[in-house]
């Protein structure tokens, strides 16, 4: 037995001091109330009775000091945390991983896995020896450690407890890492891994996680279910009929029995789409829907049972997705005229365009703010303070230097991944004249000719306004009969303001998204799927957070000093991972190129600290002395 | 003894006039109704135990030389042919000495507001000393406690009842109990035989057939009203106290239970049945005289058991 509180010096000190205060307090007598009788001879006479078992009486008085006496040994002695010494020289050091990605949300044990999960942790700690320890972690697409290293049950119990599933993927590799740097140098250090078994090889991009000596132990939770999920879901507009939009989406059916379900594309909240589909055992199914119209804002897919139930992971039957926002764009075009560029503007039904002769320039540009400027054949002396974009430019104003002309180029290389010119096919583009270009540093050649050697397309960006500049006249090539032309200037137009034709419609749970918002903007709040909301940091011009649950978030901002309205996105969340739709428990976890082995034994209810006895010992004498004392047995 | 432990007694002076008119009706119907039970004896005709020259008869005893032959019994010789002289009781006003106890213990109450016994005892002496002069018995009136302490003289006739009231309305209750010191010297100080009636709680120390034996050894007859206050046996006390006796200080510590309750209403009841006891197998006439009976039902208890009027 050893004291791991109090040591026994201080205990006996404090011993010493409070049974001389309760000795003392013993001896004093409470001063009784006075009363007078007409004839005390009878009292003598019952008393006399009492005197005759005197030594009896003092023995009982005597009884209620050696039994306070006890109670304060009692509680000293749990002040000093007795152990046995055994117990303590046995002590294990325990981190468990609790699985809290989207799979263990499955129903296939009632209520559902992660309750399961609980259960068998919550086993593990009540079984808890009295020198052992426990470190919970929730395992998702982080890893968070709940609570310290401790042997404190209830505590351990209430941080269980607290855990919730989310909708990710688990990050198994990094969870063993850090299970592996809290145990360093640990005694009889164990990882307990509890969880369905999805979760991936324990490797990743730094190569596989080894544990040396740390035994790793696995308890699975579910029992396998059926299970059909979306695991793919995209939308975009049509580049040049906004108004319209295409779906892409995937369904997975990763059990051993086909599976019938109905298929709902909802746009806005009404019903889009509709399809029943048969999805064979393991099968995965893509599925396109072009050219749908009628949402302007959100799409969501549902899946459903044909009998209307749920299946047993309701977590991956529901996607979403946001259409890219449209606002009309003010566009000045300065040309003498120039058809091809006019019909290629008119194809965009968003684009507010204005023409203005060059004469006009200077008066329409101060007219307003323009989304976009177009020169075409014609460059102002300075830049405007717009977006522009530049065909065939010449003189000093140009935002590049036009160098010397050449003949017959062509688009030999092309940077194909720049927004400006995606979609567009410019390879085999044939063009009479131009003028090469002499990019400044940081601007980005487009399109160059002689194998990639004279640019003749740039982009770039002047005091924050963003350019583009084409080195040749479009009406001396023939790129204008080309369906690149009007796709090239509405990418243009795109480009400066932002609208990403790229736009992605939803984020993936579990990862860290990185959402824009306007440079000024510090701090912004975002409101989850189930309504909460929280603050979120912003760096570098986007709100940086981690996303856990599926379904549609709203980023509110306000910008400083200005005191006006709330501003805000909004974008959408999926979990789209067929490897956490795969709900079948794994039997086996290989950890470092090993099984991972069963649990240590855990006895329920066994707890080998002493002084939580010793204090319902303390408690079962004094209800005792209070009975006694009641009874007027001890006075 | 602490004096904080100590309280005057007020009980007389805070129980308001005891002797009211009320009380006075009272004591008129009691002397009608001594009358009414012995019609006939119009003025001191208590018999007494000498045989004399009364026209009562008493008994017969033989003839012995020098006895008047007046009292000889013919009748009898005629029939049984024996010489026997009839005796007669002797007829003479009849002494009443009412014994009042004013011992501390007379004026302890129960609890606030209760009546004291003194009170009582004061009552039913003033009542019995009433029905005592209305047949022209001569009454003294005599306040004891360790010693006989006041004294209201012999006095006869119904007119002076109201010096008795003026007595009794002075008596406090103090002092300690000791019946056979005082009824030492009650005797000494009496030499005329009559009635003794002892009005007390009977709380003495010493024991009370000391004081009731003396009286009986000086051929008093003694009659016994035992003045009982019914919360005595029931005292309404729990916890941790220290009781005290208000005669003798003697301090005791107590802890009340339901327990020790049940051992002392056993003890005064024993000890109640200790003096009946003594009183029966003595031929003493003890009455009890529980305070929270009316007096007058009391006196009339007292008449039924008789000894008092004969």
């Amino acid at each position: 037995m050893i004291l791991a509180g109090l040591p026994l010096a201080e205990l006996l000190a404090i011993f010493v001091a409070i049974g001389l205060g309760v000795g003392v307090l013993y001896v004093l007598k409470l001063r009784r109330r006075v009363v007078a009788v007409p004839f005390s001879i009878l009292w003598a006479r019952i008393l006399r009775d009492k005197e005759a078992t005197s030594l009896f009486s003092k023995l009982k008085r005597l009884l209620s000091l050696l039994l306070q006496l006890a109670l304060l040994a009692l509680l000293v002695l749990a002040l000093g945390d007795p152990r046995a010494a055994a117990s303590l020289v046995r002590g294990r050091t325990i981190v468990v991983l609790l699985d809290a990605s989207a799979s263990m949300q499955a129903t296939d044990v009632a209520p559902d896995r992660l309750a399961a999960a609980r259960d068998e942790v919550r086993k593990m700690i009540q079984g808890l020896g009295g020198s052992d320890r426990m470190l919970v972690a929730q395992m998702d697409a982080m890893v968070t450690p709940l609570g310290p290293m401790t042997g404190d049950t209830s505590a351990l119990e209430r941080e269980v407890a607290a855990v919730t599933a989310t909708d990710t993927s688990a990050d198994f590799p990094r969870a063993l890492r850090f299970a592996a740097d809290v145990l360093r140098d640990a005694d009889r250090a164990e990882i307990i891994v509890v969880s369905d078994g999805a979760l991936g090889p324990a490797s990743d991009s730094s190569g596989a996680v080894h544990l040396g000596d740390v035994r790793v132990s696995y308890v699975r939770v579910g029992n396998g279910g059926r299970n059909v999920g979306i695991t793919e879901f995209s939308v975009r507009r049509y580049p040049l009929d906004k108004s319209r939009y295409e779906v892409m989406l995937e369904l997975t059916n990763p059990g051993s029995q086909p599976e019938d379900v109905e298929l709902q594309l909802l746009g806005d909240g009404a019903l889009v789409d509709l399809t029943k589909l048969r999805l064979q055992p393991g099968e995965r199914l893509p599925r396109f829907y072009p050219q749908l119209s009628g949402a302007s804002r959100t799409l969501e897919a549902k899946i459903t049972r044909l009998d209307g139930t749920h299946d047993d992971l309701p977590a991956d039957d529901h996607a979403y997705a946001l259409l890219p926002e449209r606002r009309r764009a003010k566009v000045l075009v300065v040309t003498d005229g120039n058809a091809y560029l006019e019909a290629a503007l008119l194809l965009d039904e968003y684009l507010d365009v204005t023409q203005v002769p060059p004469a006009g320039y200077v008066a329409a540009v101060a007219s307003h703010a323009w989304d976009a400027v177009v020169f075409d054949g014609v460059t102002p002396a300075e830049m405007p303070r717009a977006n522009a974009l530049y065909l065939d430019p010449r003189g000093p104003g140009s935002p590049v230097k036009v160098k010397e002309a050449i003949k017959s180029p062509g688009f030999d290389r092309l940077d194909r991944k720049h927004p400006a010119i995606r979609f567009t096919a410019l390879d085999d583009v044939n063009i009479a004249a131009g003028h090469r270009l002499q990019p400044d540093d940081g601007d980005k050649v487009l399109g160059a000719s002689s194998d990639g050697t004279v640019p003749i397309l740039v982009a770039g960006t002047r005091g924050g306004y963003k350019f583009v500049a084409l080195g040749f006249d479009v009406r001396d090539s023939d790129l204008p009969l080309r369906p690149a032309w009007p796709l090239f200037v509405i990418d243009c137009i795109d480009w400066f303001d932002d609208e990403d034709a790229r736009y992605l419609s939803s984020f993936r749970t579990g990862e860290v998204w990185r959402i824009p918002v306007p440079g000024s903007v510090g701090q912004a709040t975002v409101t989850l799927p189930g309504g909460a909301a929280q603050p979120v940091a912003v760096h570098e011009g986007r709100a940086v957070m981690l996303g856990e649950r599926s379904g549609f978030y709203r980023l509110a901002y306000r910008f400083p000093d200005s005191g006006g309205p709330e501003s805000g996105t909004t974008f959408a969340a999926n979990l789209l991972d067929p490897a956490e739709s795969a709900i079948t428990p794994q039997d086996r976890l290989v950890v470092d190129g090993k099984d991972a082995g069963e649990t240590s034994p855990f006895h329920l209810g066994v707890r080998r600290e002493i002084w939580i006895y010793l204090l319902l010992a303390a408690a079962l004498l004094t209800a005792l002395e209070w009975a006694t004392y009641h009874r007027r047995v001890t006075v | 003894m602490l004096p904080w432990r100590r309280q005057k007694k007020t009980a007389a002076s805070s129980e308001g006039d005891l002797f009211d008119d009320e009380f006075q009706r009272k004591l008129e119907y009691l002397a009608l109704v001594s009358r009414r039970v012995f019609a006939g004896r119009l003025r001191a005709e208590r018999r007494t135990k000498k045989s004399g020259s009364g026209i009562e008869f008493a008994d017969h005893r033989e003839y012995q030389p020098g006895d008047d032959f007046r009292s000889l019994d013919w009748n009898v010789y005629q029939r049984f042919d024996r010489l026997l002289v009839r005796l007669y009781e002797e007829e003479e006003d009849l002494a009443i000495y009412l014994i009042l106890d004013t011992s501390a213990s007379m004026g302890e109450r129960a609890s606030i507001g209760a009546p004291t016994k003194l009170a009582y005892a004061k009552r039913v002496a003033a009542a019995l000393a009433y029905v005592g002069l209305a047949n022209l018995d001569r009454v003294t009136i005599v306040t004891t406690s360790d010693r006989v302490m006041e004294r209201m003289p012999e006095t006869r006739g119904k007119a002076r009842i109201f010096k008795a009231f003026r007595f009794l309305r002075g008596l406090e209750a103090e002092g300690a109990t000791d019946l056979g010191d005082a009824m030492k010297t009650f005797v000494a100080q009496n030499k005329r035989r009559g009635l003794a009636v002892l009005i007390s709680d009977l709380y003495d120390p010493q024991g009370v057939e000391r004081g009731v034996n003396v009286l009986r050894y000086a051929k008093f007859d003694t009659f016994i009203v035992h003045v009982v206050d019914p919360a005595d046996g029931r005292p309404n006390l729990q916890g941790d106290v220290l009781v005290y006796d208000c005669e003798t200080g003697d301090e005791r510590e107590v802890t009340v239970t339901a327990k020790v309750l049940d051992r002392f209403a056993h003890a005064y009841a024993q000890y109640r049945g200790g003096v009946e006891r003594f009183c029966a197998t003595h031929q003493v006439a003890y009455v009890a005289a529980p305070i929270d009976v009316a007096f007058d039902e009391l006196i009339l208890r007292v008449f039924r058991r008789g000894g008092f009027l004969r």
